[in-house]
């Protein structure tokens, strides 16, 4: 029994000492005063060091967390719980939490730095006049492969995947948006298609890809081309940057037949308590010096315009991740489909993958 | 005991490999100045100075001890008296139904008692953060416990409870000289179960983070989408050894426990 209590001593007295050095830990980077800002994004989204800018530009203490997936913080923001005052989610999940009153309009006047934002990326279909969501960060959907696994072959197209000399060589991501849409794409179909036969047809073209598909995959597919797991990957352009800095030999392209745009967004949720410095924290991240910093650590491509000025050659030059005028004019952003029709694009995607084995 | 034959020797190796080779390959990268898990490039400390540097994550790290430590406490306190108390109910029938009641609470999955926790707090008002992630891993905690615990208590032979009685000891002493310290091997397994369950706890501890407050696994899922650096691998193989030191403290708990009981010594 003694020994018993002794650990239970030892033990709370560690918890408290440990407790008492996060306490230490956190007012030493100010935490516990009570101008705060609580941000909301993607994990490893933002350099740090422009956090700590803006603290010290505005005397905001932000208190910075994270999630994983755009369900997954809607529902925290949902039941509330934490004043959340930015969050950062993807243009799909805009439209929901509009739809849930879960967002407060931005004002405009407030954040001057909104002319930063190339006119491409704004008054887009899922939120009109940007009355809720500032763009953060943008991308495509494309085709990753390594030419050196596939004898210097190059791929341009979504049709190019059809070929029968890549049998077993497709690494797909699990998104029924994303796949369906490369085969409403691959048909010259729009990828926010609603027509029943247009789907249906995507779908049956989908299932002549099958002997070409090594694996439907999650985010462990970067981990898988980065190693030469597989020659070639359809997902997103971010994904790619990345899997490109690890492995040179690896090319992206966008196709020619058009692809989807997607972009990650500010936005003020209903939670927000420091309404005033989410205003501020926009506006600080629109600048055009601090949104070159942040492109270059987090590698995806920026909506702001200024902000290319301040960013290398070979980043903007990149048609790759900044494709021209006439690119980006045949991309499309998915359009909020509705329950039946979405349940379509779920249903006939879960088709497809039992139809593989 | 008798000697193992070369075959389940073999057959042992390999499970054994099966087991740790992830982590042992893990290890080996977190001293990788090449920044990725494949082509070794040389040996650097990089990234558990880079680890040490990140007040944010060590904050986190630190977080994650503590809910751990104080969850597998409180919930091994409540969860050997409950398991005494269900021992000794009279009636089955209760009995069973509440053994029951607990093991639900074991099986049912966690994402669902996670929203259920998330849902429950903020309708009572607590403010999600250092509170919220204490009180539920101390609720899932409590039912690991009590299955742990309670074997124990039913391998225990209650005529040692009656001896005791007749000789005079008080309930109180009961409890304290006899039923707990026999039990003890159990409430520390109780305990070191509970302790695991807290640190790599996700699905409900998602829930019920906020207000800057959140626990290693969060972050690190959070990071999915953007990959994960070779600091976590660094901070994992802290971890890896921190647990070692773990198993081989309860090691020596038991080792000690064991052999005053052996001796017929009660402390």
């Amino acid at each position: 029994m003694k020994s018993l209590i002794r650990s239970l001593i030892v033990i709370f007295a560690l918890s408290f000492i440990l407790l008492f050095i996060v306490h230490q830990l956190n007012s030493s980077r100010g935490y516990t005063s009570g101008n705060t800002l609580t941000v909301y994004n993607w994990g490893d989204y933002i350099d740090a060091d422009l956090i700590t800018k803006f603290e010290e530009e505005t005397g905001i203490k932000v208190i910075y967390e994270t999630f994983d997936s755009n369900e997954a913080m809607m529902t925290k923001i949902q039941q509330g719980g934490t004043s959340y005052d930015i969050a950062i989610p993807s243009e799909y999940m805009i439209d929901k939490m509009k739809e849930e009153d879960l967002l407060i309009p931005i004002d405009h006047a407030k954040v001057p730095n909104l002319k930063n934002i190339d006119s491409r990326f704004m008054d887009l279909s899922f939120d009109p006049d940007n009355k809720y969501s500032i763009p953060y960060f943008w991308g495509t959907v494309g085709i990753v492969y390594n030419p050196a696994m596939l004898n210097g072959k190059e791929i341009t197209s979504w049709n190019d995947l059809w070929d029968k000399d890549l049998k077993n060589e497709i690494m797909l991501i699990d998104g029924a948006r994303e796949i369906m849409g490369m085969s409403l794409n691959s048909l010259h179909y729009s990828l926010n298609d609603k027509d029943h036969e247009h789907l249906k047809e995507a779908k049956e073209k989908l299932d002549t890809l099958t002997p070409n598909v090594k694996a439907i995959v999650g985010d462990e597919i970067r981990m898988l081309i980065e190693n030469g797991e597989a020659s070639i990957g359809v997902l997103w352009s971010g994904m790619a940057a990345e899997i490109m800095w690890e492995n040179e030999e690896v090319e992206y392209v966008v196709p020619e037949e058009g692809s989807n745009l997607w972009f990650d967004n500010m936005v003020i949720p209903k939670t927000a308590k420091n309404i005033d410095g989410a205003h501020q924290f926009i506006n600080f991240m629109l600048d055009a010096e601090n949104a070159a910093q942040n492109t270059e650590y987090v590698g995806y491509s920026t909506p702001n315009k200024a902000a290319m000025e301040f960013l290398p050659e070979d980043i903007t030059g990149d048609e790759r991740f900044y494709p021209d005028e006439e690119m980006t004019s045949k991309l499309e952003v998915y359009e909020n489909l509705g329950h039946r029709s979405l349940a379509e694009y779920n249903d006939l995607f879960l088709e497809f993958k039992m139809h593989r084995k | 005991m008798k000697k193992l034959s070369k075959w389940s020797v073999l057959y042992l190796g390999i499970v054994f490999v099966i087991l740790y080779a992830p982590i042992f390959y893990l290890i080996f990268y977190s001293f990788n100045s090449g920044g990725t898990m494949h082509d070794f490039d040389s040996f650097t400390f990089d990234w558990y100075k880079e680890l040490f540097q990140d007040t944010r994550l060590l904050i986190i790290v630190l977080n994650t001890v503590i809910i751990a430590l104080l969850s597998a406490a409180i919930s091994t306190i409540i969860g050997v008296l409950g398991s005494i108390s269900i021992s000794m109910m009279r009636k089955k029938g209760i009995r069973n139904s509440i053994l029951s009641l607990n093991n639900v609470l074991i099986v049912s999955p966690d994402v669902i008692i996670g929203a259920s926790f998330l849902i429950f707090f903020t309708i009572i008002g607590i403010k999600l953060g250092f509170f919220s992630v204490l009180l539920s891993h101390i609720a899932f905690s409590i039912p690991i416990v009590v299955i742990m615990v309670l074997p124990k208590l039913e391998e225990m032979s209650p005529t040692l409870v009656d001896a005791a009685l007749d000789l005079g000891a008080s309930w109180k002493d009961v409890l304290t000289k006899v039923i707990i310290p026999y039990i003890s091997p159990g409430i520390f397994a109780g305990f070191f179960m509970a302790l695991t369950y807290s640190l790599d706890d996700f699905a409900v501890t998602f829930f019920v983070t906020g207000n800057g407050f959140t626990t290693l696994s969060v972050e690190i899922y959070s990071l999915a989408r953007r990959g994960i650096s070779l600091n976590i691998n660094a901070l994992s193989t802290l971890l890896f050894l921190f647990t070692l030191l773990l198993v081989i403290g309860y090691y020596f708990i038991t080792q000690r426990v064991n052999k005053a009981s052996q001796a017929g010594v009660r402390k």
